[in-house]
C-alpha cells in the first residue's frame, strides 16, 4: 500500500518512464531489476491485461515504471498493441526505454521506428548482447546511437550490466526539452508527411498530437486516426486534402500502408547492415531444440520435466508447509480462551474453527511458492515456449488450434488468467473453445488440495499421482474440445505461428520475485475469498439444524444437514456427508475445498493425514480429486468466461458438462479402481 | 558410418543404465502402485542398511530415467549416422541427468529438515537414516555423477548458450 501512496501522491513529481519492446526481449528482467520490490500488478484500465508499474529512485529523482505490453508494432490490431500506443499518446511518459533484443536487431528496430514516429523521448536498452556476442553477432551499440541519434545503452538484463547507466540515460534524456532522432524516409515519404503534417497543424484540434505521427497515420489510412480527425471541427477539410496527398503515393506505390510497412523496413535493413558484423550462428540453440522437440523424444522429455517439477515442488515445500502447519496447531493450543466467550472462542479457536481451517490453506503457501519458482525457472530458459510449440504440434493433428497452449499453460497457474490469455486467438470459435476447456487445466488452487490428499495417501510417490491428475485434464480438455469441435463449434483450425524464444540461463532473482507477486496475489485469496467462504461454513457447522441454535456437535449442524440432502446422489462413488459439503463449497474457491474437510473433522493441520488414511481409502480419493479437477469452475472462472464469451449460454455449458463429466469420470474411476483393488 | 567420439560412446553406456534402472523403476512402481506387492527388484549394493542406488518404486520416476537414456542413445545414434546432430541429444540427456541429481539432493536435504526442524522448538527430532529415507541415494544420484564428466564435452555449447560474462566497450 506504501507504493500506492508512493506512485499516487508524486506522481506529477516524478520522472514518468514507460517500456516498450517486442515479446521475449527481457523487459520484464529489466522492469524487476529496475524497481526490485517497488512494483504492484494489476490491469490496465477496461482491459485484462495485466499492468505492471513500480518505482525506483536515482539519487534525487523518484522514477516510475510502467511496464507496456510486448508488441511487435504500434498498429491498433490487437489488444497489446492498443494499450501501449494510446498510454504513449495520451499519457505522454517523460521517457520510453525500448528494449531491444540484440540478437534480433531486424525485427526490433520496427517497434523503435514506430516510437520514433510518435514523438516518444527513446533510451534504447541494447539487451541480450552477451547471446549476441556468443552467436559470433557483433553489434556496435555506438554505430547504432550515431545512426539514430538516440542514447543507446548496451545492457544483459540478468546479471544487471548497463543498467546503471540506463537510469543515468533516462534521467537525462528525461531533462532534455526534445530529441532530433536522425530517421528519415525515402524523399516521396517525406514530402507528403511534410505536406499532410502541415495540414494538420493548421487544425486546432489537432494540436495536442505530435503533427508527424498523425501525418503518417492518416496516409496509412489507420482506422483510429481517421476517426479522431474526423471528429474535430477541421476534420472535413483536412481528410478531404490528406486524400489528395494519399493518392498521390497510392498511384507510385500501390497501398499506402504497405508501403510505409516496406520503407521501414528499408530504413531498418540499412541500419542492421551498418551496425552489425558477422553471421548468426546459434549452433548450440539449433542442436538443442533438435533434440528437446524431436518427433519422438520430445513430448517424453516434457513429461519428464512436468515430473521434475511437480517432485521439486513437493519435496522442497515439505518441510515448510510442516512448519506453518505446526506454527497454526501452536498458535490454537495459545489463543483457545482469550476472548472470554466460549462460542466465539470454539467458532475461532477450535476444533472446527476458522483458524484450524485458515491455517490448513496458509501451510500449501510454500508449495504454491515452489511450483511457481520451478515454472518460471523453466519459462525463463526457455522450454515452456518449447513445451507450447510441441503440444501444437499433437494439437494440430487433432483439428484443434496451437494457439490454445499458452492459455493452457496460463490456465495451470489460474484457470480465470487462463480464459482471458485466450484473447490471442483471433478465430472466435477456437477462442470459443479454448475458453470453455480451460477450466479443466489443474489450478494451483486445486493444486492445494490434491497435495494433502496425495501426500496421505501415497507419500513419496505424490508427484506422480500429481503428474497423473495434470495429464488427465490435458486428456480431458482436448477430449472436450474434439466433441466441441465436432459437433456444435466445425469449422477449419485457424493457422498459429509461434516465435520460439532464445536460451538463457534463469535468473535467481527474477523467479525469486515472480514467486513473491503469485504468493502475495494468494495471501489476498486467503485474507479475502476463502476467509468468507470459511466463515460462512463456520457458521453453518455450529448452527444446529433443528434448533437453530449454537452446537459443538458438527453431525447436527446446518452443514451436516446439507451434505446430507446431496448425499444419496454421491453414495455410489462412496463419500461421505463431508466430502459432499466439502465439493459444495468449492464452488466458492477450489483451496475451500481443503479448508471445509479441515474444518469440518476437526482434526489440527499435522494429524489430518493420518486421519485421512484411516477414514478413506485411496480409489475413493483418487476419484475424489478426479471429481474436483473436473466439475465447476470457481465463481471468479464462470464469470470471466461469462465476461469473453458475452453470454451466460457458455459459462452455464461449461458448468452442465463439468458436473457431469466430474460425475461419470469419478465413477469411472471408483469401479475400475474397485475391480483392480478389491482390498483397497 | 562414423567413429562416434568417446564421449558419445560413454554417454551411450550411461544411457543404457539409465535405461536399465528406468525399467526396473517402472517395474518397481508398477508393483508396488498397481498390484499390492511388497518386494522390489534392486540393482545395487547396501551400504549400513542402505541399498546405493535405490530404486524406489514410480512408474512417473522411472519413465524420466529412461528417457534421459534414450537421449544419450540417440546422440550415439546420430553420431554414427552423419556426425552431426548428436551434440543436442547429448546436452538435452545430460542437462535432464544433473538436473535429475540436484533433484535427489533437495529430497535427501527436505527429508533431514523434515525430520531435525523440532530441534529448533526444544522437541525431539523424528528419526531419519538414509536407509529409512524415500528416495535415498538413488540412480538420478549415482547416474548423475557418471555423467557429470560429460561437462569436459559440453562445455563449447554451455558457453555458447549461456555466456558467462559480457564486458561492454568501452566506447
Amino acid at each position: 500500500m506504501a507504493l500506492d501512496k508512493a506512485i499516487g501522491a508524486k506522481r506529477e513529481l516524478m520522472i514518468r518512464v514507460a517500456l516498450s519492446g517486442n515479446p521475449n526481449v527481457g523487459k520484464s528482467v529489466i522492469f524487476n531489476k529496475l524497481t526490485g520490490s517497488r512494483q504492484r500488478v494489476g490491469n490496465w484500465p477496461g482491459k485484462t491485461v495485466e499492468k505492471k508499474e513500480g518505482v525506483y529512485r536515482y539519487g534525487e529523482k523518484e522514477v516510475y515504471v510502467v511496464d507496456l505490453p510486448g508488441t511487435y508494432s504500434l498498429t491498433a490490431y490487437s489488444v497489446e498493441e492498443r494499450i501501449a500506443r494510446d498510454y504513449i499518446i495520451r499519457e505522454k511518459p517523460d521517457v520510453v526505454v525500448d528494449v531491444v533484443d540484440a540478437t534480433n536487431l531486424e525485427r526490433n528496430l520496427y517497434l523503435l521506428l514506430q516510437l520514433i514516429e510518435l514523438g516518444a523521448k527513446v533510451v534504447i536498452a541494447l539487451n541480450k548482447m552477451d547471446l549476441a556476442e556468443a552467436s559470433r553477432l557483433r553489434v556496435d551499440a555506438n554505430k547504432l546511437e550515431e545512426i539514430l541519434g538516440i542514447p543507446v545503452v548496451a545492457t544483459v538484463a540478468p546479471a544487471g550490466i548497463g543498467l546503471e547507466e540506463l537510469r543515468e540515460k533516462i534521467v537525462e534524456v528525461a531533462r532534455a526539452e526534445r530529441q532530433k532522432p536522425r530517421i528519415r524516409y525515402s524523399r516521396d515519404f517525406e514530402e507528403a508527411i511534410a505536406e499532410v503534417a502541415r495540414i494538420v497543424e493548421a487544425a486546432e484540434a489537432l494540436r495536442d498530437y505530435n503533427s508527424r505521427w498523425l501525418a503518417i497515420k492518416l496516409l496509412e489510412g489507420d482506422r483510429e486516426v481517421l476517426e479522431l480527425v474526423g471528429k474535430a471541427p477541421e476534420g472535413g477539410e483536412v481528410l478531404r486534402r490528406v486524400k489528395e496527398v494519399r493518392g498521390r503515393l497510392e498511384q507510385k506505390y500501390g497501398d499506402v500502408e504497405m508501403a510505409f510497412i516496406s520503407e521501414r523496413y528499408r530504413v531498418v535493413g540499412e541500419i542492421v547492415r551498418e551496425v552489425v558484423r558477422g553471421e548468426k550462428a546459434l549452433e548450440a540453440s539449433d542442436a538443442l531444440d533438435r533434440a528437446l522437440l524431436d518427433r519422438y523424444l520430445g513430448l517424453p522429455v516434457f513429461i519428464s520435466v512436468l515430473w521434475i517439477i511437480f517432485q521439486f515442488t513437493f519435496i522442497a515445500s515439505a518441510p515448510f508447509s510442516d512448519m506453518i502447519a505446526d506454527f497454526f496447531a501452536l498458535l490454537s493450543e495459545r489463543l483457545v480462551g482469550i476472548t472470554g466467550v466460549s462460542r466465539l472462542d470454539y467458532m475461532l479457536f477450535g476444533d472446527y474453527g476458522l483458524l484450524n481451517g485458515v491455517g490448513t490453506v496458509l501451510s500449501f503457501v510454500p508449495l504454491i511458492m515452489t511450483l511457481y519458482f520451478a515454472l518460471s525457472l523453466f519459462e525463463d530458459f526457455g522450454y515452456m515456449a518449447r513445451a507450447a510449440f510441441l503440444m501444437d504440434r499433437i494439437m494440430r493433428r487433432l483439428g484443434l488450434t496451437g494457439r490454445a497452449i499458452i492459455p493452457m499453460i496460463l490456465g495451470f497457474g489460474c484457470n480465470i488468467a487462463g480464459v482471458y490469455g485466450t484473447r490471442t486467438i483471433p478465430d472466435e470459435r477456437d477462442r470459443i473453445i479454448a475458453i470453455v476447456t480451460n477450466p479443466l487445466m489443474l489450478c494451483s488452487a486445486r493444486l492445494v488440495v490434491f497435495t494433502l490428499i496425495a501426500e496421505a495417501f501415497w507419500g513419496p510417490a505424490a508427484g506422480s499421482i500429481l503428474l497423473s491428475l495434470y495429464l488427465a485434464s490435458v486428456l480431458l480438455a482436448i477430449l472436450v474440445a474434439l466433441v466441441l469441435r465436432r459437433l456444435i463449434l466445425r469449422g477449419e483450425v485457424s493457422p498459429f505461428v509461434m516465435e520460439l524464444p532464445p536460451y538463457q540461463m534463469p535468473s535467481l532473482r527474477v523467479a525469486a520475485t515472480y514467486t513473491w507477486l503469485r504468493a502475495s496475489l494468494f495471501f489476498k485469496k486467503a485474507g479475502t475469498v476463502i476467509l468468507a467462504g470459511l466463515l460462512v461454513l463456520g457458521a453453518l457447522a455450529t448452527t444446529d439444524a433443528a434448533t437453530l441454535g449454537f452446537t459443538e456437535n458438527v453431525s447436527a449442524s446446518l452443514a451436516a444437514a446439507l451434505g446430507r440432502v446431496f448425499k444419496p446422489l454421491f453414495e455410489p462413488l462412496g463419500w461421505d456427508w463431508i466430502l459432499v459439503v466439502s465439493v459444495l463449497f468449492g464452488f466458492v474457491a477450489k483451496e475451500v475445498v481443503i479448508g471445509t474437510m479441515a474444518m469440518l473433522y476437526g482434526v489440527p493441520e499435522e494429524l489430518f493425514s493420518e486421519f485421512l488414511r484411516q477414514r478413506y481409502d485411496p480409489v475413493t480419493m483418487y476419484a475424489y480429486m478426479l471429481f474436483v479437477l473436473i466439475y465447476i469452475p470457481c465463481l471468479a472462472t464462470v464469470a470471466a468466461i461469462k465476461h469473453e464469451t458475452g453470454s451466460w449460454k457458455y459459462a452455464l455449458l461449461t458448468v452442465a458438462y463439468g458436473v457431469v463429466l466430474a460425475y461419470l469420470v469419478s465413477l469411472l474411476a471408483s469401479v475400475i479402481g474397485r475391480a483392480l483393488f478389491p482390498g483397497a | 558410418m562414423i567413429m562416434p567420439s568417446a564421449a558419445v560412446v560413454y554417454g551411450a553406456v550411461l544411457g543404457t543404465l539409465y535405461v536399465m534402472y528406468g525399467i526396473i523403476q517402472v517395474y518397481n512402481g508398477v508393483y508396488s502402485w498397481w498390484l499390492g506387492g511388497g518386494a522390489k527388484a534392486q540393482l545395487g549394493v547396501e551400504v549400513k542398511g542402505a541399498v546405493i542406488p535405490n530404486i524406489f518404486p514410480d512408474p512417473f520416476s522411472g519413465f524420466a530415467l529412461i528417457t534421459t537414456g534414450l537421449l544419450f542413445l540417440s546422440a550415439l545414434y546420430y553420431s554414427a549416422r552423419d556426425g552431426r546432430g548428436y551434440r543436442g541429444y547429448l546436452l538435452a540427456g545430460w542437462m535432464l541427468a544433473v538436473v535429475m541429481m540436484i533433484l535427489n539432493v533437495i529430497e535427501i536435504a527436505s527429508s533431514m529438515l523434515t525430520a531435525y526442524y523440532p530441534v529448533l522448538l526444544g522437541e525431539e527430532p523424528e528419526t531419519w537414516s538414509l536407509a529409512e529415507d524415500p528416495w535415498g541415494v538413488a540412480p538420478h544420484m549415482v547416474l548423475g555423477l557418471l555423467a557429470l564428466p560429460l561437462y569436459v564435452e559440453l562445455k563449447g555449447m554451455l558457453r555458447e548458450l549461456f555466456p558467462r560474462r559480457y564486458v561492454p566497450r568501452s566506447s
